[in-house]
C-alpha cells in the first residue's frame, strides 16, 4: 500500500490554528499548505510567505501603458496627422494626461490580476474537487507531510497535545 | 488588535462561522419569495419599456428627443452623468475605505461594488444610443482606418471612452477577484446539478491555501490603491466633458472635485437604498446593522456639505469674476424658467446632507431610505440644471430656446432604473450579496462575542 | 505613559537665538540690497499664510480623525493640538498687513477707473476686509481653544462627556473651517490677482494646507521620537502616516492639474494671464513645485517598506513641505511683488524667523500636560494598532 502523502490537521478556529502551525514548526515538520475559510492574519509571517512580488508587475506595466499611451497619442498628434485642434498645440502634453493615467491603470489592474491567476494557480475547471468541502465553511486545515512515513497522526496527536483539534487523519 | 469597547458590534448576535455561511448562501440555495418575483415583474416591466424606446430611437432616429440647435445636450447626458456617478459609490467603499482599513466596509462591499458595475453598464448604454448612426460607434476607437483618420485625443468625449471602459474593466476585475472565494463557498455547499458545475467552472479552483491568500490579499489592496485614483479621475474626466468648454456656469475650474464629491454623495445614496430594502428582504440585520446605517449616511454628510460648499462657491465666484456672461447664467438659474429645478437641487441635496447632523434621524432607517431617495432625485437636478440652464441660454440672446423632454426620453431613464433593479434583484439570487471571507475575518475582532470562543472555552 | 514633554532651556536658546539672527539677517537683506515694499510685505503675508496653514490643517487632520471615530492617531493627536496654538499669533501678524495693504493689495488702491474692480468693491474694501480677517480668526481660535481645553480636562478626568464632546467640536469644526479657508484664501491669495478667479482655489489651498501639516506632524514625530519620546510609536502608526501623505500629495496634484488644465484648454484671457505671468517669469519655479510636490512623495512612498521608515518618510516630508512653500511662494509672490520676486536672502531669512517663532509657540503648547492623553478611551487601541 502507498503511504499516505499528507496528514490533514483539522481546527475549528484560527487561534488553535496558529498555535499548532507554530509548534508543528518548532518540532520541524514539514508543513506542505494551510487551508483556511478567509485569510487569517499572521499564518503569512509564521509559514515565512514571501511577500509577493505581484505589486512590482502591477508598477512595471503601469509605467508601459503609460509610455504606450503617451508615445501613441505623440506619434498621432505630431507625426501622423498633426491637425490644429481649437487652437491647442500638436504636442498637447495637457491633454494626454487623461488617457495616459486611465491606460496606466488598466494595464497595472490587468496585470496584476493576471499574475494572480497564473501565480495562484487559478483556471476554471469543472471537475475540481476540493481537498475538504468544509475549508470554505468554517475548517481550517493543515496538510502535513508524511515524510514517508516518518510523521503519523499519532505524532502530531501528541505534539499538539493541549491545542483543540478536530481531526487527524491521512 | 485591540478594539474599543466604545465601537459597536459590526456583526450582531453570536454567530459562527457557519452561521455565517448559511446566512449569507440562503438566497442562491433557497427559492425566491414572493417579494422578490414582484420586484423584478416591476423593474422587468421598466426595463421592457426602456428597450423599446431604445429601439424607437434607434431606428427612427434623434429626432424622437427634445433635444433642439440651441439646447444639444439634455436629459440623456444628465441621466449618464448620474448614473456614472452612483457607480462611484461602489468603488469608493471597495477601494477607498479599504485603504483607510474601515472594517465596516466588509458587509457592504460586495453589493455596493455590484451596483457599481450596474451602473456604469446604464451609464454606457447612453453614448451608444445617442450616436446618430449608433453601428458605427467603434469609429471612436483609435484602429488604423482606410479614412486615415485618428480619434480626436483632445477631446473630452474621446477621454470619457478609455476611462469608462477601464472603470469597467478594473471595477469587474475587483469585484470578481474578491467573488472567487465566496464562489467557492457556494460550490461546496452545493452538492449536485447543473449549478453546482457552473459555479465550479466560476469558482476557478479555488481551495483556500494560505499562499493563494496571501496573494489575493495583496491583489486586492493593490487594485484598490489603483482603483482610487481611478474613481477620482473617471467623474473628473465626465466633469471635463462641461469644464473645458467656456459656456458661463460649465467652464469652472472647480468641476472634477465638485463633481466626484457629488458622485460619491449620490453613490452612496443609491447603496442606502439598496441595502435598506435588501437587509430587510434577505434578514440580513445582523450583518448591516444600523452602524453601517450611519456610517454611510456620515459619508453622506461630509459628500454633501462638499457639494454645498461648491455652490457657495460658483454662486459667489459668479458675482466676483465680475464677467456679465457669469453673473446671467446664475440669475437665470436660480429665477430663471428653470428655476424650480435649481431649487429642487439645492433643497434636496444641501438640506437633505445637513438634517443628517441630527443623530436621531442618522440612525432611523425609514428616514434614511426616504432621504436616500431624496438625494438622489437632487443630483439628477443638480446634473440636468448644470447641462439644460448653462445650454439654453448662452451667449447669443437670439439663440435662447426652451427644452422639453419626450416620452422616449422619460423612457430611457425609465429603462434604466429598470436594467438597474432587474440585474441587481439578480445579481442576489446568483452571487452572495454580502461578502463572506471577508465578514467571517472580522467576526471575532469585530462582532459580538462569537459562538465559537464560547465553545472553546467551553 | 505619563510622557511629558519638556522645553528644555537648550531648545529655548536656540529657537531665540535662530529668531534673533534671522531677524538681522533679513534687517541686513533689506538695507543691503533695497527691496521694495511689496516684496517686503508679500513675504510677510507669505510667511504668515504658509505657517497658519499649517496650524489650520493640524486642526483639520485631528477633526477629520475624530468624526471618524480613528483610533490609531490617538497616540499622536497631542501634535497636531500642539500646532494649533500658532493661531492667535497668526491674527496678530495677519493684522499687521494693515500697513502694507497698499503695497501688495492693488486693489485697495488704484488709480483711475476699472470696470472689474468697481464691480468687487462691495467685498473687496478695507473694513470689510479686516472685519473677515477678525471673524474668521475668532473662529479657527474658539474651536483651537476648545479643543485643546478639552485635551487637557481628558487628562486629568476619564469622564466619557469630554471624549464625545470632541466629535461635535470636530463636526462643527470641519463646516467652519472648509467655509472660512475658502473665503480667506480668496481674500488673501486670490484677490492679489484681482482680475483673476478660479473656483477651485480655496480647494486648492485647503488641500496645500493639509499637506503642509501632515508632513509636518511626521517631522515633529520624527524629532520627538528622536529625543526620546513616543517610544510607542511604532512602524504601523508611520505607515499610516506616510499613506496620508503619500494620498493627499496626489490628490494635491490632482487639484493643481485640474486648475492648470482647465485653464489652459479653456484658452479665455482672462484666466490665462495668471499661468502666463508664472510660466514666462518663473518657469523653473514653476516646475520645479509640480515635481517636487508630486514626483518626490508619489517614488518616494510609493513602496511599503519606505512607509514604514521614519528617518526616509521624514526625509520625504521635510522636501515636500519646502515643494509647498515654493508653491505658496508661486501663489503669492507674482500678484503682490511683480517683477520684484525673487527667493533670495529676504525669503530665506524670513521664512527661518517664522519657523522658529512657530516652533517656540508649538513647543511651549506642547510641553502643558501630558504627551499622549492617558485617558482617551481610544488610546488602547492606537497603542495595540496594526498595520
Amino acid at each position: 500500500m502507498d503511504s499516505p502523502k499528507y496528514i490533514s490537521v483539522f481546527f475549528d478556529d484560527e487561534d488553535p490554528l496558529r498555535e499548532a502551525v507554530r509548534k508543528l514548526l518548532e518540532s520541524k515538520e514539514t508543513i506542505i499548505d494551510v487551508m483556511t475559510p478567509f485569510p487569517v492574519h499572521g499564518i503569512d509571517k509564521l509559514l515565512s510567505i514571501k511577500r509577493s512580488r505581484i505589486p512590482i508587475g502591477g508598477f512595471i506595466f503601469g509605467i508601459l501603458g503609460a509610455t504606450l499611451a503617451f508615445g501613441f497619442m505623440t506619434w498621432v498628434f505630431t507625426v501622423s496627422y498633426p491637425l490644429i485642434i481649437g487652437g491647442k498645440p500638436f504636442f498637447a502634453v495637457p491633454s494626454f494626461i487623461p488617457i495616459t493615467f486611465e491606460m496606466t491603470v488598466l494595464f497595472s489592474g490587468l496585470a496584476m490580476a493576471a499574475a494572480f491567476f497564473v501565480r495562484s494557480k487559478l483556471k476554471p475547471d469543472i471537475r475540481f474537487n476540493p481537498v475538504e468541502e468544509r475549508i470554505t465553511d468554517n475548517m481550517f486545515v493543515i496538510l502535513v507531510d508524511t515524510g514517508n512515513g516518518n510523521t503519523t497522526p499519532q505524532k502530531i496527536r501528541s505534539i499538539l497535545s493541549g491545542i483543540k483539534t478536530l481531526e487527524i487523519r491521512e | 488588535m485591540f478594539q474599543s469597547p466604545l465601537r459597536n458590534p459590526l456583526i450582531k448576535g453570536k454567530k459562527s462561522y457557519q452561521d455565517v455561511t448559511s446566512q449569507l448562501l440562503d438566497p442562491m440555495v433557497n427559492k425566491a419569495g414572493k417579494l422578490w418575483y414582484m420586484g423584478i415583474t416591476l423593474s422587468g416591466g421598466a426595463m421592457m419599456f426602456g428597450l423599446f424606446m431604445i429601439f424607437w430611437t434607434i431606428w427612427q432616429g434623434i429626432g424622437t428627443w427634445g433635444e433642439n440647435r440651441t439646447v444639444g445636450w439634455a436629459l440623456e447626458i444628465t441621466t449618464f452623468v448620474w448614473w456614472i456617478g452612483i457607480g462611484h459609490a461602489g468603488t469608493f467603499i471597495s477601494a477607498i475605505l479599504l485603504l483607510f482599513r474601515q472594517r465596516w466596509r466588509n458587509s457592504i462591499n460586495r453589493s455596493a461594488e455590484a451596483m457599481t458595475l450596474i451602473a456604469v453598464a446604464c451609464a454606457a448604454l447612453f453614448p451608444l444610443i445617442h450616436l446618430g448612426r449608433p453601428l458605427l460607434t467603434f469609429f471612436i476607437f483609435p484602429y488604423p482606418n482606410t479614412r486615415l483618420l485618428w480619434v480626436n485625443f483632445n477631446s473630452p468625449l474621446v477621454w470619457d471612452v478609455f476611462a469608462i471602459s477601464t472603470y469597467f474593466t478594473i471595477s469587474l476585475i475587483f469585484w470578481y477577484v474578491g467573488l472567487i472565494p465566496d464562489i467557492a463557498t457556494l460550490r461546496d455547499k452545493l452538492t449536485k446539478g447543473i449549478k453546482k458545475s457552473v459555479y465550479n467552472f466560476l469558482s476557478f479552483s479555488w481551495k483556500g491555501s494560505a499562499r493563494d491568500w496571501h496573494r489575493h490579499e495583496i491583489t486586492s489592496i493593490m487594485l484598490a490603491a489603483i482603483a482610487t485614483p481611478l474613481v477620482l479621475s473617471v467623474h473628473s474626466i465626465v466633469s471635463m466633458d462641461f469644464a473645458t468648454s467656456i459656456l458661463p456656469g460649465w467652464h469652472t475650474t472647480i468641476f472634477p472635485p465638485y463633481f466626484v464629491a457629488g458622485a460619491i454623495f449620490s453613490g452612496f445614496a443609491m447603496v442606502l437604498t439598496l441595502l435598506i430594502i435588501t437587509r430587510k428582504a434577505l434578514g440580513l440585520e445582523d450583518f448591516i446593522t444600523i452602524e453601517h446605517v450611519e456610517s454611510m449616511n456620515k459619508i453622506l454628510i461630509a459628500t454633501g456639505s462638499i457639494v454645498g460648499l461648491a455652490y457657495i462657491t460658483e454662486i459667489f465666484m459668479s458675482w466676483y469674476s465680475g464677467v456679465e456672461y457669469e453673473h446671467y447664467a446664475l440669475m437665470n438659474r436660480v429665477t430663471g424658467p428653470y428655476w424650480w429645478a435649481y431649487w429642487i437641487m439645492v433643497i434636496c441635496n444641501v438640506g437633505s446632507a445637513q438634517i443628517l447632523w441630527i443623530k436621531k434621524l442618522r440612525t432611523n432607517l425609514w428616514f434614511t431610505f426616504f432621504l436616500s431617495i431624496i438625494i438622489n432625485i437632487g443630483m439628477w437636478f443638480e446634473r440636468f440644471v448644470i447641462i439644460v440652464t448653462s445650454l439654453h441660454r448662452d451667449f447669443l440672446t437670439s439663440s435662447w430656446t426652451m427644452y422639453k423632454p419626450t416620452i422616449v426620453e422619460y423612457g430611457l431613464l425609465i429603462g434604466t432604473l429598470g436594467i438597474f433593479f432587474t440585474a441587481f434583484l439578480l445579481f442576489i439570487r446568483i452571487f452572495p450579496v454580502i461578502s463572506i471571507f471577508e465578514v467571517k475575518s472580522i467576526l471575532k475582532t469585530e462582532g459580538a462575542y462569537s459562538a465559537n470562543k464560547e465553545l472553546n472555552h467551553g | 505613559m505619563e510622557e511629558q514633554f519638556i522645553f528644555r532651556k537648550q531648545y529655548r536658546n536656540i529657537l531665540i537665538v535662530l529668531m534673533v539672527v534671522a531677524f538681522l539677517v533679513a534687517l541686513t537683506a533689506v538695507f543691503a540690497f533695497r527691496p521694495g515694499a511689496s516684496r517686503i510685505w508679500a513675504n510677510i503675508l507669505l510667511n504668515n499664510q504658509f505657517f497658519l496653514g499649517i496650524a489650520l490643517g493640524a486642526a483639520f487632520f485631528i477633526a477629520v480623525n475624530r468624526v471618524a471615530m480613528s483610533g490609531w492617531h490617538t497616540i499622536i493627536q497631542r501634535l497636531p493640538e500642539a500646532m494649533t496654538s500658532f493661531i492667535p499669533v497668526a491674527f496678530i501678524l495677519m493684522l499687521l498687513i494693515f500697513f502694507g495693504m497698499n503695497s501688495i493689495y492693488h486693489w485697495s488702491h488704484y488709480e483711475g477707473y476699472d470696470e472689474v474692480l468697481e464691480g468687487k468693491k462691495a467685498w473687496l474694501n478695507i473694513p470689510f476686509f479686516f472685519t473677515r480677517i477678525v471673524l474668521y480668526f475668532t473662529g479657527w481660535i474658539a474651536f483651537t481653544w476648545m479643543m485643546r481645553k478639552n485635551s487637557e480636562s481628558l487628562m486629568i478626568s476619564s469622564d466619557l462627556k469630554y471624549h464625545n464632546r470632541r466629535k461635535i467640536f470636530a463636526g462643527l469644526y470641519l463646516v467652519f473651517f472648509a467655509i472660512t479657508v475658502s473665503a480667506s484664501s480668496w481674500d488673501w491669495i486670490m484677490s492679489l490677482d484681482p482680475h483673476w478667479y478660479s473656483t477651485i482655489f480655496g480647494w486648492y489651498v485647503l488641500i496645500s494646507m493639509f499637506v503642509t501639516s501632515l508632513a509636518f506632524i511626521i517631522i515633529l514625530a520624527w524629532f520627538l521620537k528622536r529625543a526620546g519620546y513616543l517610544t510607542q510609536l511604532r512602524d504601523d502608526h508611520v505607515h499610516d502616516l506616510a499613506i496620508l501623505l503619500f494620498a493627499f500629495s496626489i490628490f494635491w496634484s490632482y487639484e493643481w492639474y485640474a486648475e492648470y488644465f482647465l485653464i489652459w484648454y479653456g484658452h479665455l484671457p482672462e484666466e490665462t494671464t495668471y499661468y502666463i505671468t508664472r510660466l514666462n517669469e518663473y518657469k523653473a519655479i514653476f516646475y520645479l513645485n509640480i515635481g517636487i510636490n508630486f514626483i518626490v512623495p508619489f517614488f518616494g512612498l510609493i513602496r511599503v517598506r519606505s512607509k514604514r521608515n521614519l528617518n526616509w518618510v521624514a526625509m520625504v516630508a521635510t522636501v515636500v513641505i519646502i515643494g509647498h512653500w515654493i508653491d505658496y511662494w508661486l501663489m503669492i509672490m507674482p500678484g503682490a511683488a511683480g517683477g520684484d520676486s525673487a527667493i533670495g536672502l529676504l525669503e530665506i531669512s524670513m521664512t527661518i524667523l517664522y519657523a522658529g517663532l512657530f516652533i517656540f509657540v508649538l513647543f511651549r503648547s506642547l510641553a502643558r500636560g501630558l504627551l499622549i492623553i492617558k485617558n482617551d478611551p481610544l488610546l488602547d487601541e492606537s497603542l495595540s494598532y496594526e498595520s
